[in-house]
């Protein structure tokens, strides 16, 4: 990478910030700092920390079998063996709650990096070609409406749309995360691309004979890249709460699949005749993740924001 | 990119008091109007649905809410009499029972026709019509309407056809005017099924008078009329149809059998069980249809609440699909049902309202059978089974349910652990309710869910849908030919003690071969306010408005 392209990266613009090891551990203090000063932003990390963790080690943590029916202990109360109680079909909500992140970000996280790949290469393209009076416009303006129209409807209808085409499979619900996502990427993509792709290093480095797919890849990119990784953050909580709205309506994950929309959706029934646990404590679950991502991204935001960078370290020193 | 997206994290305190009020106001406001409009006249009734009626013509929809209409709009030729029920002392229903000793062997009479005569060998019936009977349009019931009635089932297939195909008339002279008020309907060979049909919710007369008139040369049958409209000889009037949203019904002054109690009928799609139980509870509506076991039993303890709960002909199973392996073998049906928690399912799912399905039919219905009855939870024998028939180690197979009943999920996550222990991997596949009935009917899923009954109350008739190897509803492909031999025989013949002889032993057939996994009777519950009284019962499983009034 170029001296000047790394110039122009997110963080190497830090006030004060020097080359090497020491922009590194200049970069982790200022971030530990903005924790302290934020403490949300710390909640946030710890939550999603947590969840992640969770996620992993659910194999090991869980005291019963996630999918394991025992109609004989059937809508307990939380406490005794059952922490969190069981649903309607003798399943144990607490191993069923701790299992469901598996799923849930799994598809999130899988769902957003796709969309942010097919979404920021297509940005990129569309982005850089924009300005050339040739066909590559012409594509490039279809692109780009072809983007207005899917973002045209609304988004979990589009969503349920989509899981109804594909069929309903885990793989369907990537696809309609993947889907609906794509062209959020492709315009911030593009964006960020218009206007670097206009800057005096890009014009060089045509000028010493680099081809398009070089400079975009080597020149462009790698600077345009900072909004796509804040908006990733908060995409992947919306991405869990779209997967479990699925669930819930019944065009997600299968039950009994642990999945928090498909427990609620599972235990909703209960709810009215006085048995809220099973939709309850799946509800809180998927609360907090989504918050915790919700305030990652919101951290991610403001550290790449020079701007709010600025106010920031100003405020801190 | 969206609002949403652009704030990043948009939570902010006017959002969520703007957004809460939104949300209370919406939910407050369709129990707020059904409050009042109940409060404002005690001749209202008020009913949560699970839908509206999609179409008003019989011949074409079967979906729930259209049976509730049907029943206001249309009368039939004959019903049932009605008997106080044994098991619920408010309650009545339909004396489907046999009654050698009455006209036709049935406890029948006439509604629209004032008598009738059945030949007794079952070739002909005629019914005398009753004079003045007027309709929703003022015009006058004859025999035309009757035979423009047959006529159309002749000509647009479909449900008509059925019936047609069920009595085994086949040709449009087989129903003769013979006066104003004289009709009859003759058929070429004995059907024991003549009288019994007459009854069928989905057997109403139209009043052809305004329907001709209603007619274009491309709808000659004014199917856009009656999908939309009302024209029969019902104690009530179509007063609007909102669909999605709510049917209204008007009672008619002029209804010959004197106007209904309950002067309008609100029919409000609610359609998730938990709200209507909690617009029942709140006093919102009178009645709510089709809840889940947990709120019935919540709602019977409940002061000015009450819940009938009566034998019924609903019945759920699945469908073992005998052309997809290895369910054509009966060894492996067999052991899917000795492997089913039947016990578990009806004490956890049906929280004990149901009972065990332990026939292939209805068993209120005359000429049912239990003595077949052999799968009792038995995993061991279900594994000897699987052993017989080559299959040791299991195998993988996969259960499509209908993602609108809420019983049918847990029944099969109840079913998927039990089959895990003989070494089978179910896999669950959920259907959107849109399409389940395609999905069903298209017979390409191995296990599917099933839940019907038979709306005439009759052995052959019932055996006939699901074991005929020819029946459009044979939705477990099942083929055994002495079965159909004996339905067969069982359709030719009026002589009702040679019919239940012949049923038997088909009920000992299909009981041994298993082309269902038997589940259970889940009942018929109906969920009402207290000083609601009248609720009948019918073999369609479908309420009367016109059985209804208000205690004061």
């Amino acid at each position: 990478m170029s001296n000047i392209a790394r110039s122009g990266r997110a963080f190497s613009a830090l006030p004060g910030a020097a080359e090497g090891d020491g922009v590194r551990f200049w970069r982790l203090r200022f971030f530990v700092a903005v924790l302290r000063a934020r403490p949300s932003f710390a909640v946030g990390y710890a939550i999603v920390t947590t969840v992640v963790v969770i996620a992993l080690l659910a194999p090991w943590l869980v005291p019963y079998g996630p999918m394991n029916a025992d109609p004989s202990m059937y809508l307990l109360p939380p406490g005794g063996s059952h922490i969190l109680g069981t649903d309607g079909t003798g399943m144990d909500i607490f191993s069923r709650v701790l299992f469901a992140p598996r799923v849930d970000l799994a598809i999130a996280v899988v769902g957003t990096f796709l969309s942010a790949t097919i979404g920021g290469a297509v940005g990129a393209i569309v982005g850089y070609y924009e300005g050339q009076h040739t066909w590559r416009r012409a594509l490039s303006t279809f692109v780009m409406r072809s983007a207005d129209v899917l973002q045209a409807f609304p988004v979990f209808v589009f969503a349920i749309a989509l899981v109804a085409v594909f069929g309903q499979s885990v793989k369907s619900i990537i696809l309609a995360i993947a889907f609906v996502n794509t062209p959020i990427y492709l315009r911030l993509m593009r964006i960020q691309v218009l206007s670097i792709s206009r800057l005096r290093y890009v014009e060089a480095a045509y000028v010493a004979g680099a081809s398009d797919v070089a400079i975009l890849w080597r020149h462009v990119i790698p600077n345009a890249i900072a909004p796509l990784v804040a908006q990733l953050s908060v995409n992947i909580g919306w991405a869990v709460l779209l997967t479990a709205g699925l669930s819930f309506v019944g065009a997600g994950v299968v039950a009994p699949t642990p999945e928090w929309g498909s427990m609620i959706a599972m235990g909703f029934q209960n709810v009215v005749t006085g048995q809220w646990w099973p939709s309850v404590f799946p509800g809180i679950a998927l609360c907090i993740t989504v918050f915790g991502f919700a305030l990652v991204g919101a951290s991610v935001e403001v550290l790449a924001d020079p701007a709010q960078r600025r106010v920031l370290s100003g405020s801190l020193s | 990119m969206s609002r949403y997206h652009k704030r990043g994290f948009p939570l902010h305190r006017r959002d969520v008091l703007k957004g809460g009020a939104s949300a209370v106001g919406a939910a407050a406001l369709p129990s707020g109007l059904i409050s009042d409009a109940v409060a404002a006249t005690s001749t209202t009734l008020v009913i949560a649905a699970p839908a509206t009626p999609q179409s008003l013509d019989c011949n074409f929809d079967v979906s729930l809410g259209t049976f509730e209409a049907i029943a206001a709009l249309y009368d039939n030729l004959l019903e049932f009499k009605k008997i106080p029920d044994p098991k619920q002392p408010d309650a009545f229903r339909e004396d489907i029972a046999d009654h050698p000793d009455m006209p036709a062997g049935l406890a029948i009479q006439g509604k629209l026709a004032e008598s009738f005569e059945l030949d007794p060998a079952g070739k002909f019936i005629r019914f005398q019509l009753r004079q003045g009977v007027k309709s929703n349009w003022g015009n006058e019931l004859t025999a035309e309407d009757v035979k423009w009635t047959w006529d159309r089932k002749f000509d647009l297939g479909a449900i008509g056809a059925f019936y047609l195909s069920t009595l085994g008339l086949e040709k449009k002279e087989g129903v003769k005017v013979e006066g104003k008020y004289t009709v009859s309907i003759n058929l070429d060979n004995p059907n024991p099924l003549l009288a019994k049909l007459q009854p069928n919710l989905y057997n109403p007369i139209y009043d052809s008078t305004k329907c001709k008139a209603e007619a274009t040369a491309d709808d000659p049958w004014a199917r856009k009329f009656i999908e939309n409209n009302s024209a029969g000889f019902g104690p009530y009037r179509l007063d609007q149809l909102q669909r999605g949203q709510q049917a209204v019904f008007k009672a008619r002054p002029d209804y010959y059998l004197g106007k209904p109690a309950m002067d309008t009928v609100i029919f409000r799609e609610v359609p998730t069980s938990a709200s209507r139980a909690s617009l029942l509870q709140g006093g919102a509506v009178d009645i709510a249809q089709y809840l889940q076991p947990l709120e019935i039993i919540k709602l019977r303890g409940e002061k000015g609440m009450a819940v009938d709960s009566v034998d019924a002909s609903f019945m759920i199973w699945l469908e073992l699909n005998a052309q997809i392996e290895p369910f054509g073998n009966p060894k492996v049906r067999q052991a899917m049902n000795f492997a089913f928690p039947q016990e578990q399912v009806l004490k956890t799912v049906f929280q004990g309202i149901g009972s065990p399905l332990n026939g292939c039919m209805p068993n209120i219905y005359a000429g049912f059978t239990d003595k077949f009855w052999k799968y009792k939870y038995d995993p061991e024998m279900a594994k000897a089974l699987l052993k017989e028939a080559g299959l040791s180690s299991g195998f993988k197979t996969s259960l499509a349910y209908n993602a609108g009943d809420p019983v049918q999920e847990p029944i099969a996550i109840l079913y998927q652990t039990a089959l895990r222990d003989i070494g089978v991997e179910l896999e669950l596949k959920k259907i959107p309710p849109a399409t389940f009935y395609n999905t069903v009917s298209e017979r390409k899923q191995p296990i599917i869910f099933y839940v019907d009954s038979p709306w005439c109350p009759d052995v052959g008739y019932s055996m006939t849908l699901y074991f005929n190897s020819a029946s459009f509803i044979n939705y477990s492909n099942y083929k055994n030919d002495t079965v159909d031999t004996l339905i067969r025989d069982t359709a030719r013949t009026n002589d009702q003690a040679k019919r239940l002889e012949l049923m038997t032993k088909a009920q000992e057939t299909v009981m041994s071969e298993a082309p269902w996994v038997f589940i259970a009777y889940p009942g018929y519950h109906f969920a009402r306010r207290a000083n609601l009284k009248g609720f009948t019962y019918y073999t369609a499983n479908n309420m009367r408005f016109q059985d209804f009034s208000r205690e004061a």
